[in-house]
């Protein structure tokens, strides 16, 4: 069962891989230019209609709309090309996301610059839209691709508008919105050219450097998750193998535990069994004497053979016995178990054995032998140290456990006993020598293994007289955390 | 005249199979022993024993092991098998197959007798 369990915690193998967060981050902003891509196309026609029909700016506004088109269809590839991604091999993803990262910059870069050339150049203030690229390189890209990036803007940019100066390619002029001279100014040209790149290369510096951090915290997080999680697999494996371990030498040892037993018994039942031959006429008639010590032999022998049982069961419960043990008991039908022939005893003592069990009998998880043998344990000892009266057996149900006590109105106990009384080989002062001085000491193991308690008084509170032996056993032991749990 | 019914007894202890035999044989009954569950098994066969009286602690294959095979076969399942539980053995575990009745060692002399005319008479014999 335990073994069992530390198996599932140990991830042997994933089913579906997780996606590192780099991955994810780098996947998710590709995804956001795309979207944003979206918005910036229906920008531009907003601005041109406004431009155009507002202002009454003079400028075609034809390949304005044509690269609008064109805009709109590389981004609807790279719409695809980032869901595609999504499935890519573990390892290739990051280098795959920043391979289409460069393409979608580089491609919006001379959709941009075409844009402008269109729309006035030098002229037009959204040249500065470039800075809003090289933003977006440096958030995906390693430093130097996006300064790599950055340059390539720059010279685009100052492609363009030296080609419109020197007459290469025509000037558009924004009409209307600034004089149509002032592309040949070259003061101008270069001071704009020279603001542009300055904060172009700016902003690569702040951004790249600042999402650089970013990724390597992000990096060394996962690195020390996964040696966490390494390190914890490995403990864990070690427990289930130490458990294993022990499960193995615990089972050797209950092996040990049941050669000895068969090996003490086994001659003390035979010599038995022959004594019982000779006490039953088998080999011819015996005198009175011989048949008195014959049977203090069987006694002694009966005397020994319990002590050996106790002896051996102690071991046995300290090894977890009655845990393998345990399971849903009906209470009363354990009580009426443990009393049979006990009642058969008390009477031959002029005894009355009462029994007080709740209507409904109560159900605990226990090893139902083993919580015989303590009733049986506490109801002899009651019926031994007892001379005349009753011994009441009764069980008492309550939330979270029940209570199970046997009260006598025998010979009690010696108030400096009561704190010894469930100590091993304890025999109480005032009873001779009669027990192994081992059943109490295993009943209060077998209760205690239970998560129960076992206590004595003397003389019982009820009556003024005689003792009460008293012991609970909690109901639902083991269920009760892992209910909580779910 | 009737046949004797035939008992098997299968113990590990050699003293008291023999104590065992002697009184079985006293009330007329043929029986054959074995030392072990592995000698019983075969001897419970071969020999078609009407009540087999068995050990459950015994070394090389005790009477766990015993009955596990006992149970297997059916041409052996209408035998009774009285169970001779030692003082103290764990019965923790279930017996693999139906026991006609357990029986708790020490056993008497007369206890034994009365039981197996018991389970004998019960079969018809």
């Amino acid at each position: 069962m335990v073994l069992k369990k530390i198996d599932n915690v140990i991830p042997k193998e994933q089913t579906a891989r997780e996606q590192p967060p780099e991955e994810r981050a780098l996947l998710f902003r590709l995804g956001v230019y795309v979207r944003m891509r979206w918005l910036v196309v229906l920008g531009i026609i907003g601005c041109t209609l406004v431009a155009s029909q507002v202002f009454d700016i003079g400028f075609p506004t034809l390949p304005v709309y044509i690269i609008c088109a064109v805009i709109a269809l590389y981004n609807l590839l790279f719409f695809r090309w980032t869901q595609s991604l999504q499935k890519e091999e573990a390892g290739l993803v990051v280098k795959k996301a920043q391979t289409q990262g460069n393409i979608q910059i580089l491609v919006d870069l001379v959709a941009l610059t075409v844009l402008l050339h269109y729309t006035g150049g030098i002229e037009n203030p959204f040249i500065f839209l470039y800075l809003a690229h090289t933003i977006a390189a440096s958030i995906v890209l390693p430093q130097r691709q996006a300064y790599i990036l950055a340059t390539l803007a720059i010279f685009m940019i100052t492609l363009v508008v030296f080609l419109e100066y020197a007459d290469a390619i025509p000037h558009i002029n924004l009409e209307g919105f600034a004089s149509p001279d002032r592309y040949k100014q070259f003061s101008r040209v270069v001071g704009i050219l020279f603001a542009v790149a300055t904060l172009v290369y700016g902003c690569t510096y702040v951004v790249a450097a600042v999402s650089g951090e970013l990724r390597r915290r992000q990096r060394e997080m996962v690195r020390l998750r996964d040696q966490l999680l390494e390190k914890r697999t490995m403990e864990l494996e070690q427990a289930s193998n130490e458990i294993a371990k022990l499960e193995d030498e615990r089972r050797r040892f209950a092996r040990f535990l049941g050669v000895v037993a068969h090996d003490l018994q086994s001659p003390l039942v035979a010599t038995q069994s022959f004594i019982s031959y000779i006490l039953d006429g088998f080999t011819g008639t015996i005198t009175d004497g011989q048949r008195d010590l014959l049977e203090r032999g069987v006694r002694r022998i009966d005397g020994l053979l319990t002590l050996i049982t106790d002896l051996l069961d102690i071991p046995r419960i300290e090894t977890g016995q009655i845990a393998r043990e345990m399971r849903e008991i009906a209470l009363n039908e354990v009580v009426k178990r443990s009393l049979e022939g006990l009642d058969n005893l008390a009477q031959q003592k002029g005894l009355t054995l009462k029994v007080e069990l709740p209507e409904s009998t109560p159900k605990v998880n226990g090893a139902s032998r083993r919580l015989q043998q303590v009733i049986t344990n506490l109801v002899s000892n009651a019926i031994n140290y007892t001379n005349e009266g009753t011994v009441l057996v009764r069980v008492v149900d309550s939330d979270n456990e029940v209570l199970v006590e046997v009260i006598d109105s025998g010979i009690g106990i010696l108030p400096e006993d009561l704190p010894r009384l469930f100590n091993d080989f304890f025999r109480g002062s005032n009873v001779g020598s009669k027990g192994t001085g081992l059943g109490l000491s295993i009943s209060k193991r077998i209760v205690e293994a239970h998560g129960g308690r076992i206590w004595a008084e003397s003389p019982a509170s009820e009556t003024k007289k005689g003792s009460r032996f008293a012991f609970t056993i909690p109901k639902k032991l083991m269920a009760a955390p892992e209910e909580k749990r779910k | 005249m009737k046949r004797k019914p035939k008992i098997l007894v299968i113990d590990d202890d050699v003293d008291l199979v023999a104590v065992m035999k002697g009184t079985l044989e006293s009330k007329t009954y043929e029986v054959v022993v074995a030392y072990n569950g592995k000698e019983g098994l075969e001897k419970a066969k071969n020999e078609k024993p009407d009540l087999i009286l068995l050990d459950i602690m015994m070394p090389v294959m005790d009477g766990f092991n015993f009955a596990e095979q006992f149970g297997k076969d059916p041409s052996l399942a209408k035998i009774p098998v009285l169970a001779l539980t030692s003082f103290s053995d764990s019965l923790g575990q279930p017996f693999p197959f139906q026991v006609a009745e357990y029986l708790r060692k020490p056993l008497k002399p007369k206890e034994l007798i009365a039981k197996v005319e018991e389970h004998l008479k019960r079969k018809g014999l």
